[in-house]
């Protein structure tokens, strides 16, 4: 054994490593590469979906996640690993703050909670740090006063085009989208545009081109597409690419209607027929 | 007690050992933000017991969140943390009260001493003189009340309640909550 | 002597009493006896079983809360007797009055005190009027003070375990004894003194009046310290409260002074003469 600190137990090298966490982090960049862009009304997620065989059933593979009606995931890294994290955000966001105060976590809390899961990892004994990096998209309610109020309404009912950028910036206080990444140390950082995994480089390349301030959603969604063709190794279509939005609510998912004040997920999966739909005007 | 943009919380001063009467300065309303407040009703010593709890809770929550608690998120809170003693409950019975910092609506709300949450549009009233303040608020209420009709409502109400309470009174705090205004005022009430 | 031998093994209560006779014999005797019939519930300890529906101290969830809770007090000065009382009456926690008047005038020159339960009180201080009349117009004299309050205390004495509820002062000013007080109470005690305080408030009116009583009093203090001292125990008493009813007994009969408010002569005694410094009067003061 040529690396006395290359254990499970992540264990301290004398120069100051943990070389657990830093081969882990190689784990995620030969993950396949997942980005996010932020937008001014919205955030999207995006990642290739690759099956390993030309049999398997693509519809039942799920890399984007939804955590709580407003805050979605995705990752690099380890399947296995994103999947225990998934339940653990979404267990941590209910324990942790829904079952408190009767509301869901806003993004940086939920962040912070899954970046707490993350670091545990590197610190406990019999446990290796978790193989993945996310990203963690979510759009916070705010408790400052409305400045624009009509002008939110209209966004919300999605309807009108000529929208100015709204002074939604994301964060606790004002609301809005906000797009976090966390790796297997536990850090985390706020983007407004980033990517993982294996070309996560030559990704970030491209959307530092294409990426302006005061993006719609619409363009964001579309960039996205775009970054991902620049690093796909497949064909890319309705199935092999997935798509996660947050955007205006979506009260067609609520499942009910005519309840007052019920307001649908803000965060949702695009189904293969709309990224089709997105791909075809690429 | 809700009005027209503002909210207002009111509380006697007794602090008593059955007819003994201890103390004739002890507020039982709390402040945990620019417009969140919790009346205290009950054992005295749980109420400076919950109240510490609170003003820890609500500290964490700031430093955690970078942001003040909103009336509703503190109800809620309140909630979950009576019942979390649901079988060894604190012996009180609170009140919340505050604005929306969102909207800036009214929001009051109630609770039993294990947790259960009563939402109200009108009034909220809690301790000893529960009944004559029921019966107070009742015929003296009304919707959209202005900061100072407000003011002269609740009071009315309070002092006239605990007037006919043996083991309430002694004088009275009122806060009058407004957008961006808090105005306390003190009631001089009868001293038997 | 076979009538005494009856009347006094007579049981206190008894159903099918012949009613004309008790009547008769409460008219007639010098010494009354349990002159009036009371209908007893259907069960098998009556007072066991009152005292289960009414005591609120021991069950506060008694479903009958009678009235009580007061702070009296009386005293013997070299000018006669101050007799002071506050107004309030309380069903448990519920102040059912505050202008409740708690010094029964027997006479012109004889006054009761009320504490403890306001029916009993009310009831037997009136029966008491009617017995001293009674006697006043058999011996052709006013009844002595001593007299009065040993009919009560016989009268209360029968009845001894059954749930009667008083503390009462008789006070009144005759040749014979000069000013004269005496303590009379439910369990039957009969005291003579020179200061009593009955009520929940007694302690707090005690320790006011301790502090400054004297025998030598002129009439004004004597006035001024009983008014005081209910002040007192109605502030610290949450039973005590409402009006200070005064009294001065002297030997031409009883003056009445006053049956005023505590609240401004509150304010009053605080601000001018700087007591209660307990008590805030303003948000910024600091106590």
């Amino acid at each position: 054994m040529a690396d006395r600190y290359s254990f499970s137990l992540t264990t301290f090298s004398p120069s100051g490593k943990l070389v657990q966490i830093e081969y882990a982090l190689n784990a995620v960049n030969q993950g396949v590469t997942a980005l996010g862009i932020k937008a001014t009304n919205g955030i999207v997620l995006a990642t290739e979906k690759k099956s390993s065989s030309p049999l398997a059933d693509p519809s039942s593979l799920s890399k984007i996640s939804l955590i709580t009606p407003n805050i979605g995931m995705v990752y690099s890294g380890m399947g296995p690993d994103y999947r225990v994290l998934v339940d653990k955000a979404r267990k941590v966001s209910h324990t942790g703050y829904k079952r408190i105060y009767n509301e869901y976590p806003p993004t940086r809390i939920l962040v912070q909670d899954v970046a707490r899961v993350m670091q545990e990892a590197t610190q406990s004994g019999g446990v290796r740090p978790y193989g993945v990096s996310l990203l963690i998209a979510g759009w916070d309610e705010g408790i400052l006063p409305e400045e624009d109020e009509e002008k939110e309404a209209e966004e919300g009912a999605g309807g009108d085009e000529k929208k100015k950028p709204s002074g939604k910036t994301g964060g606790i206080l004002k609301g809005g989208p906000m797009l976090y990444q966390v790796d297997p140390s536990g850090s985390y950082f706020p983007w407004k545009a980033t990517a993982i995994g294996k070309s996560a480089t030559t990704a970030k390349t491209f959307l530092e081109k294409r990426y302006t301030e005061g993006l719609e959603l619409e363009d964001a969604v579309h960039i996205a597409l775009l970054t991902l063709k620049e690093t796909i190794e497949g064909e890319m279509n309705g199935e092999t690419i997935e798509i996660g939005i947050v955007g205006p609510p979506a009260d067609h998912l609520l499942g009910v209607e005519g309840v007052e004040g019920a307001r649908g997920p803000r965060f949702r999966k695009l189904t293969p027929q709309e990224i089709e739909d997105y791909l075809t005007n690429l | 007690m809700v009005g027209k943009d503002c909210v207002a919380i009111a509380c006697d001063l007794r602090l008593g050992l059955q007819a003994l009467t201890v103390s004739n300065n002890f507020p039982k309303i709390f402040q945990y933000g620019d417009n969140v407040f919790l009346g205290l009703t009950g054992l005295a010593t749980d109420l400076s017991t919950v109240s510490d709890l609170f003003r820890y809770k609500v500290n964490m929550y700031r430093l955690r969140e970078e942001r003040n608690i909103a009336p509703k998120t503190f109800a809620n809170l309140v909630s979950s943390s009576l019942y979390e003693k649901r079988f060894g409950p604190y012996f009180v019975s609170p009140v919340v009260a505050g604005l929306d910092p969102k909207t800036s609506k009214p929001f009051i709300c109630g609770f039993d001493s294990i947790g259960c949450i009563d939402f109200a549009a009108d009034f909220i009233v809690s301790g000893t003189a529960t009944d004559q303040l029921y019966g107070m608020c009742e015929s003296l209420w009304e919707p959209n009340l202005a900061p100072e009709d407000l003011f002269e409502t609740i009071s009315q109400a309070l002092m006239s309640a605990v007037d006919r309470d043996a083991l309430s009174g002694w004088g009275a705090h009122v806060y009058i909550i407004e957008k961006d205004k808090v105005t306390k005022r003190l009631l001089k009430g009868r001293q038997d | 002597m076979d009538t005494l031998v009856a009347r006094y093994s007579r049981p206190a209560y008894h159903e099918n009493e012949a009613f004309s006779e008790e009547e008769r014999q409460g008219l007639v005797d010098s010494v009354p006896s349990l002159s009036l019939k009371f209908a007893m519930p259907p069960v098998a300890h009556p007072s066991a079983w009152l005292r289960a529906a009414t005591d609120d101290r021991s069950n506060p969830s008694c479903p009958i809360k009678i009235a009580h809770g007061t702070t009296t007090l009386a005293f013997r000065f070299q000018g006669g007797i101050i007799v002071a009382t506050d107004s309030r009456a309380t069903a448990g926690n519920w102040i059912a009055s505050q202008t409740v008047k708690k010094v029964i005038e027997i006479n012109s020159d004889l006054l009761g005190t009320m504490a403890g339960g306001a029916a009993d009180c009310q009831y037997w201080l009136a029966w008491l009027g009617m017995q001293c009349r009674l006697h006043e117009l058999r011996h052709k004299r006013r009844i002595s003070v001593a007299a009065a309050s040993k009919i009560l205390a016989n009268l209360v004495y029968q009845y001894k375990g059954m749930g009667l509820s008083m503390g009462t002062m008789c006070a009144g000013v005759t040749k014979e004894e000069g000013p004269a007080l005496y303590y009379i109470d439910s369990d039957g005690t009969r005291l003579a003194g020179n200061l009593f305080c009955v009520g929940s408030g007694q302690t707090f009116a005690y320790g006011v009046l301790d502090a400054e009583y004297r025998y030598d009093l002129s009439v004004e203090e004597a006035l001024e310290l009983g008014s005081r001292s209910i002040l007192a125990a109605t502030h610290r008493d949450a039973y005590s409260g409402g009006f200070i009813n005064l009294y001065h007994v002297k030997e031409s009969g009883w003056e009445k002074h006053g049956f005023s408010d505590t609240n401004p002569i509150f304010w009053k005694t605080k601000l001018e003469k700087g007591e209660f410094s307990n008590v805030t009067s303003d948000l910024s003061e600091r106590v």
